[in-house]
């Protein structure tokens, strides 16, 4: 190499900072602005009760027993309500796949940050429905 | 060594709340600035992994392999599905075969472009840890296009694969390899071609090709002393597409010391191996057919297996990841299995290699082996 | 009333006489009273003697009182000296103290900004307009840190050695020329005119700098302080001597080894111009001390997790942290005054303008170098500086010499008019 070829390397490497100096930063502001996930994003599930068959196959197929079924618990003429607990939760997709009656669904919110534990076992009353109370900070709203 | 150099040593602790070890803890003895003795320890990432995966049925355990190794996802639940796959008969479609193959190199490329980021980190250059970070961006929003997962994509399934590739799919990842193509003579500049680099790596942990096959490495850390051991050609996977097309083993043979490695080597390898990768899903894709992507009777065969011991392995980003299987008959979980990372190996050979070496030296040479803790404790 | 110190000093030998004879008197006067004791005699003087004690104790109180009164007239007076006002006010508020707060305050942000750039990020966005107050809440939090002192540590040098290190590096901007009037030690026609001797004194203070280094790191108690510390004494043996030499060239130049003439020299050409290895060597010198990217093996935080700085916490962490940007700051200045004209530049703004903008641009040449190579090992830091860097700038003031002497025309453009 030599002195004068490691001048070189050198220049050529400040070269490259320089520019990224001017270049557009990668980052967005997260709470305020937020990537556009696929359609196939494996966030929280939704659960159509309207469609269920309280086959199980859903409980039966998580690798982690984070679905919890109460057969009881019925709306309609033979559906079940599913209690998902997302501290647990891998998003697999597993139940997704196994269920056959397109009843369960993943969405693409993954934002599913909670103040206390408990909230993120998601109930019947919460996983059938995408709604929830938009978050202030500092005056500006996100989610 | 003597006694008497002893007597001035002094025990310095690196990890496990160290800064660049993460998960891990080593015992320098050091004499001045020199070390002489390390002593790798391990044990602080165990989850019990092998333990998790007898209460999994066979469509459930590479979930839990997955997480043993975020950076190398795909690659990692690989050799459970192969192991799975060897004790059941089952026809992966040609589609599928070729599909995995594409997605496991894509994976081998953003895990090398994260440890090209790792690497950086630790010789102290801020600016390399993000750019090739945010590069790899590209590649996870692709991964994330086809199954939904950024890194733990539980991509293949005893049969075949999950998730057909979709025309948006095959536009990320175009972009994507596009964008490692393009980026690459900036690394270059940066990593291979930058002074300061060189001055930190030429000459740092070195080892013989001789040295490292009596200690157990695998994948680039051995294919950098110029042995051309690759799984994917030596024992191709049936089910895999290896040998469909035709590539070549990425050697670095260096000149100046044939037979040899040191950090920089090691680099230069995991360079090469970017391009191979790059080569091999460039070959494939053009000869991808249509037809299905999954065994019809994948799901009603892997609800109980025969009796029977399936060994899966496969070469991942830091050496040969294998998984062995016992299943008893009539089994809906493995009876036992073991978990098989590339990195003891490498993570222990430490000991042999760092002895002599300065103190500064010791995250060169620890990066440069790439080791993780997930897979030696799992 | 003016206070007069000889005045004070020539009343001394009087009072210490009379309070000597006054104990005499005390002592010996069982035995010099005459005739039979006369209670009552006695007693009816008692009052005179308490009285008296009162009085002198008053006395004591009064001078003290006056004293004091006097010292602080004494000092006001000099203060309300218009000459004495407006060092203070340069020296407190404009080129010195306030002003270089806020510049380190700046400067910490515009550093944070642009390693954030070279990252491909944003830095510092929420608090206040484009992060601005980042720092001001990074500073809340530190202080409000707990403080957690090793055991092993040397409690009382481990308390006072980070802010005097920030001391340290404060001091040298003194003498730095920031304009043809708003300077601390500078103006000719000030009654505070600069020290012939400015550049070395600046060298001199600094050197103390790596002994503060190395004594945080070995009064710290931890193993990666102490190596911490000898890394930084090491950084700062190899790249002093090549910096101080390439000081050389400017200082041989103008012929003065005063900052402020260095900078009025170059009112036709700048030294950058006549000198750019000198200043390319002064650069990587001046990068190399201060301990920031390339050379920050003292704070490698992949070895030795923060060096010597690893058992800091709190508002010990954050003066530190100062200090270092600090030290940055000064060397970023220091260039500027050797190099690159100082206060010369556009003569329709001012000399501070002029110097800033100088500075900014020098400052960010120093964050875009320090971001862009690994951390040398501390054999290879001394390699570098001795190898290359010293050879580069002896050679320079060599060729400087014959220039001087052999090249006509040189000496009134380099002596500035």
């Amino acid at each position: 190499m030599g002195f004068v070829g490691n001048l070189g390397d050198i220049f050529r490497i400040l070269k490259h900072t320089f520019r990224q100096v001017f270049r557009r930063p990668f980052t967005y502001f997260y709470p305020f602005e937020d990537r556009e996930y696929p359609e196939t994003t494996r966030g929280r599930h939704i659960h159509i009760r309207e469609t269920c068959t309280a086959c199980a196959a859903c409980v039966r197929a998580c690798p982690v027993a984070a679905i919890r079924i109460d057969k009881e618990d019925k709306k309609f003429e033979k559906d079940c309500a599913l209690y998902f607990d997302y501290t647990r939760c891998l998003f697999c997709g597993d139940c997704v796949r196994a269920c056959r009656y397109e009843a369960l669904f993943h969405t693409p919110i993954v934002d599913l940050s909670e103040g206390d534990r408990d909230d993120l076992i998601y109930g019947p009353d919460k996983i059938t429905t995408l709604d929830r109370d938009p978050l202030e900070w500092r005056g500006r709203r996100f989610r | 060594m003597s006694p008497d150099i002893l007597d001035e040593s002094s025990v310095i602790w690196f990890g496990p709340q160290h800064v660049s070890a993460h998960g891990w803890a080593a015992k320098l003895t050091i004499v001045g600035d020199y070390i002489v003795e390390c002593d790798p320890n391990a044990g602080y990432f165990h989850r019990s992994a092998e333990k998790c995966l007898e209460f999994r049925n066979f469509r459930q355990g590479s979930m839990i392999l997955e997480r043993i190794c975020m950076m190398e996802a795909f690659l990692a639940e690989y050799p459970y599905i192969a192991a799975v796959e060897k004790i059941v008969d089952l026809e992966v479609p040609e589609r599928a075969k070729i599909m995995r193959t594409i997605m496991m190199e894509f994976n081998r490329i953003h895990s090398l472009q994260f440890w090209w980021g790792q690497f950086a980190g630790e010789l102290g250059l801020f600016v390399m840890l993000l750019w090739p970070w945010v590069d790899r961006e590209y590649s996870l929003d692709a991964f994330e296009e086809l199954t939904g997962s950024r890194h733990t994509v539980s991509y293949a399934t005893p049969g075949g694969v999950k998730y057909d590739f979709t025309p948006k799919f095959l536009a990320k990842m175009e972009t994507a390899l596009k964008l490692v193509k393009d980026r690459m003579p900036v690394f270059n500049d940066m990593l291979a071609g930058s002074p300061t680099f060189r001055l930190r790596t030429e000459g740092v942990g070195h080892y013989t090709a001789k040295q490292a096959l009596k200690w157990g490495l695998s994948g680039p850390n051995i294919k950098a002393c110029g042995i051309p051991m690759d799984l994917r050609k030596d024992d191709p996977d049936p089910n895999l597409a290896y040998d469909l097309i035709d590539w070549e083993v990425p050697v670095i043979n260096n000149e100046e010391h044939p037979g040899e490695s040191d950090a920089f080597d090691r680099l230069l390898q995991r360079f090469k191996e970017i391009e191979t990768s790059l080569d091999i899903i460039e070959k494939l894709l053009p000869i991808l057919p249509e037809g299905p992507i999954i065994d019809p009777k994948a799901r009603s065969k892997t609800n109980r297996l025969p009796e029977g011991e399936g060994y899966g392995r496969v070469e991942g980003t830091r050496g040969v990841t294998s998984v062995w299987l016992k299943t008893m008959a009539k089994a809906q979980t493995p009876w036992r299995a073991k978990i098989r990372g590339p990195c003891f190996a490498s993570y222990y050979s430490l000991k042999h290699i760092v002895p002599g070496a300065r103190f500064a030296d010791f995250p060169a040479i620890f990066g440069s082996l790439d080791p993780y803790p997930g897979w030696w404790d799992r | 009333m003016q206070f007069d110190v000889f005045t004070w000093l020539g009343g001394l030998w009087d009072w210490v006489i009379g309070v000597l004879l006054w104990l005499w008197g005390f002592l010996m006067w069982p035995f010099l009273w005459e005739g039979p004791f006369d209670f009552f005699a006695w007693f009816g003087g008692l009052w005179d003697w308490v009285l008296g004690i009162f009085l002198w104790l008053w006395g004591i109180v009064n001078w003290l009182i006056f004293w004091v009164v006097d010292f602080v007239n004494w000092i006001w007076f000099l203060v309300s000296l218009p000459e004495n006002f407006m060092f203070l006010f340069r020296a407190i508020v404009f080129p010195g103290l306030i002003f270089i707060l806020l510049a380190l305050i700046f400067t910490v942000w515009y550093t944070r900004k642009i390693w954030a750039r070279l990252q491909d990020r944003r830095g510092p966005m929420h608090m206040g307009k484009y992060g601005g107050l980042q720092l001001f809440a990074d500073a809340i939090k530190l202080m409000s840190k707990e403080i957690i002192i090793p055991d092993k540590a040397k409690r009382w040098m481990y308390r006072i050695l980070p802010s005097l290190l920030l001391v340290i590096v404060m001091l040298p901007f003194a003498f730095i020329p920031w304009d043809p009037y708003w300077n601390i030690l500078g103006s000719p026609t000030s009654p505070f005119p600069d020290l012939s001797v400015s550049l070395v004194l600046v060298f001199a203070i600094l050197t103390a700098v790596p002994v503060f280094s190395l004594l945080i790191g070995w009064v710290s108690g931890s193993k990666y302080s102490l190596i911490g510390g000898f890394r930084a004494a090491n950084n700062q043996f190899a790249a002093e001597i090549p910096m101080v030499i390439s000081s050389v060239g400017p200082a041989m130049l103008a012929g003065s080894l005063s900052l402020y003439s260095i900078v009025m020299a170059q009112t036709n050409i700048w030294y950058i111009v006549l000198l750019p290895i000198n200043f390319i060597t002064f650069f990587v010198a001046a990068i190399a001390s201060v301990g920031t990217f390339p050379f920050d093996a003292p704070v490698a935080d992949s070895e030795i997790i923060f060096g010597w700085r690893t058992e800091l916490s709190g508002i010990y962490f954050t003066v530190v942290y100062f200090a270092e940007f600090a030290e940055q700051m000064l060397y970023s200045a220091l260039m500027v005054t050797l190099f690159l004209g100082g206060f010369n530049g556009l003569p329709f703004l001012a000399g501070i303008v002029n110097f800033a903008i100088k500075w900014l641009v020098v400052f960010f040449l120093f964050i875009v170098v320090t971001s862009s190579f690994y951390r040398l090992r501390q054999d290879q830091v001394v390699h570098l500086c001795w190898k290359y860097l010293l050879p580069l700038s002896i050679l320079n003031v060599v060729l400087v010499m014959f220039a001087l002497v052999y090249i006509p025309g040189l000496v009134p453009l380099v002596i500035g008019g």
